[in-house]
């Protein structure tokens, strides 16, 4: 009896974090799909409304939202792809060659901390390098400033899937004749593909979400990402909401799709691999 | 040959993190004046009788203190909920981390929904349970904003904790919980005296990494309240960033930015040393 009860109320204990959880996106979904009426509704109506795509239709078509939306996905897979070809390199040597005087763990510690400085540090600097080169409301600046800021992520994730295969693999590969990198792409990489396709999705993440350096370094609405154009829509004075959340919803879509896809790895990415989760 | 495969990354990361990191130390020793560019320490002796640093500062510790606070009491208790075989466990577990998966500006577009007096969820449902909700105008309020900025921050991370707690709640293994029930331990000794020992160098690692995003925290403050009303949400980098894009005073910026940079490193410092200690790194 007293189990029951305690599995009851642990079941209750649950569904009562789900809630919390789950309900205020919930609440900003219903607001996008609401007329304008039905927002202010009061008590709210959390399930009973009309929904209407007309808050979609007003900010991807009328407003400016389809060419941030476009900006998004470029910076995010361009950047990705660079910080992955760089980073997947570096990480396989760090992880096969001795290199001399201790190299091989100075180098992925001095690697992992470039990663470790707030955002605001390099942001003051590189927002000046950037008007100096040029670059500035580019879509370019921000694929190059996302590559440097994924790849000490993308070193670190790699380096632990290499470490975790056996050498014997390529050393047969590289017996027969094959170059390393020959070795490294026929035989290593599609061996740690579930790794590099987890390091990618978190990379595609993490250039998606990225808020500052966008709002730094792009202010036009030619390079300016998705993000950036929900907050200046946020805070400017006449507020709408609908149209708002429209676009926060679709900014929503791509991450949970890519954040169920790699349920597995999730520890072990948000962690930069301290965690063998 | 190694050289070859490491190139490109290192000439990346001097380009992008080490340069910006000089930039930025030669122009904080640059204070812009009327009668030219004077070089010396003078924005960093500024700092010490700046009321506004100062205050960005006493807030930066407010908010990471208290959030993570919060986070960790709660996500260890969720964690211990979950580490159970259940029925649903794995849709629990998916759903409970979506809020950390949301990009932050969207983060604070379901807040700024959630808690505006007019029409917001959270004041609409009280008012429904007969609370007067007049003057719960939450981010508006000089005294409610700072809490309500620390509540976003704990719904959105709070599942992060969750989530690496979890992983090492399931990394320990059984005997020792069994050498516990022979002992006739109680299940409050248990936790005491096996658990939370054994689950030490998750934790760690969960505050560590924790304590250096609240203390750098930017993206959801400048959504909510873009530190106001007033300057009563303003963190360390917030004002910062309000310092060089704002007033366009790069240098002052850049001198705050390595009290910042020098902040997380001690921090972490401190962290990496009990981590060391218990040698799991």
């Amino acid at each position: 009896m007293s189990r029951k009860i305690a599995q009851g109320s642990r079941y209750a204990l649950l569904t009562v974090a789900l809630l919390f959880s789950l309900a205020p996106a919930y609440w900003m979904l219903t607001i996008s799909l609401k007329t304008e009426v039905d927002q202010f509704a009061s008590p709210p109506a959390w399930f009973a409304f009309t929904p209407t795509l007309e808050h979609y239709y007003d900010a991807f078509v009328t407003r400016g939202f389809g060419e941030y939306l476009f900006t998004s996905v470029i910076v995010a897979v361009a950047s990705t792809v660079c910080a992955l070809v760089i980073g997947t390199l570096a990480a396989y040597a760090l992880a096969r060659f001795e290199l001399p005087w201790r190299l091989n763990r100075r180098l992925s510690l001095w690697i992992l901390s470039t990663r470790m400085f707030p955002a605001i540090v390099t942001a003051v600097p590189l927002f000046l390098m950037m008007r100096d080169v040029q670059l500035l409301n580019t879509r370019a600046s921000l694929i190059i400033v996302y590559t440097g800021f994924n790849l000490p992520f993308v070193v670190w994730m790699m380096r632990g899937f290499f470490a975790d295969l056996p050498r014997e693999l390529e050393e047969a590969a590289l017996v027969d004749g094959d170059s390393r990198l020959g070795a490294l792409v026929r035989v290593v990489l599609p061996l740690v593909s579930p790794g590099l396709a987890a390091t990618a999705v978190f990379c595609l993440i993490v250039s998606w979400n990225e808020f500052l350096f966008a709002l730094v370094l792009t202010q036009t609405d030619a390079a300016m990402t998705l993000p950036v154009g929900i907050a200046g829509r946020v805070t400017q004075y006449e507020i709408k909401w609908g149209v708002m959340s429209a676009a926060a919803t679709v900014a929503i879509i791509p991450i949970l799709v890519f954040a169920l896809s790699v349920q597995k790895y999730l520890v072990r990415g948000l962690s930069m691999g301290a965690v063998k989760g | 040959m190694p050289a070859l495969f490491l190139a490109p990354a290192i000439a990346v990361l001097l380009a992008l993190s080490i340069y910006p990191l000089i930039y930025s130390i030669t122009i904080s020793l640059q204070q812009g004046t009327a009668a030219g560019v004077i070089w010396g320490l003078g924005n960093f002796t500024r700092l010490l009788s700046d009321n506004f640093f100062l205050t960005a500062l006493a807030h930066t510790f407010v908010y990471a203190v208290s959030a993570l606070t919060c986070e960790f009491l709660l996500g260890l208790g969720l964690a211990l909920l979950l580490n159970k075989q259940i029925r649903g466990r794995g849709l629990f577990r998916a759903s409970l981390l979506i809020p950390m998966m949301l990009p932050a500006v969207v983060v604070g577009v379901i807040w700024r929904l959630m808690l505006n007096p007019n029409f917001g969820a959270i004041n609409e449902t009280l008012k429904q349970l007969g609370i007067n909700t007049a003057s719960l105008t939450w981010t508006a309020s000089p005294k409610l904003a700072m809490l309500s900025v620390i509540a976003v921050d704990v719904w959105q991370w709070t599942p992060f904790v969750f989530l690496v707690l979890l992983a090492g709640l399931q990394a320990i293994p059984q005997e020792p919980y069994e050498a516990a029930l022979i002992d006739g331990s109680s299940r409050w000794q248990t936790f005491w005296h096996v658990t939370l020992p054994l689950l030490k160098p998750s934790i760690l690692i969960v505050l560590l990494l924790r304590t250096m995003d609240l203390l750098r925290v930017f993206d959801q403050i400048f959504i909510l309240t873009e530190g106001g009303p007033g300057f009563a949400t303003e963190t360390i980098s917030l004002y910062i960033y309000r310092t060089a894009f704002r007033f366009f005073d790069f240098g002052y910026a850049a001198a705050m930015s390595f009290v910042l940079l020098a902040l997380t490193n001690v921090i972490s410092a401190i962290y990496i040393k009990f981590l060391q200690a218990k040698e799991t790194i």
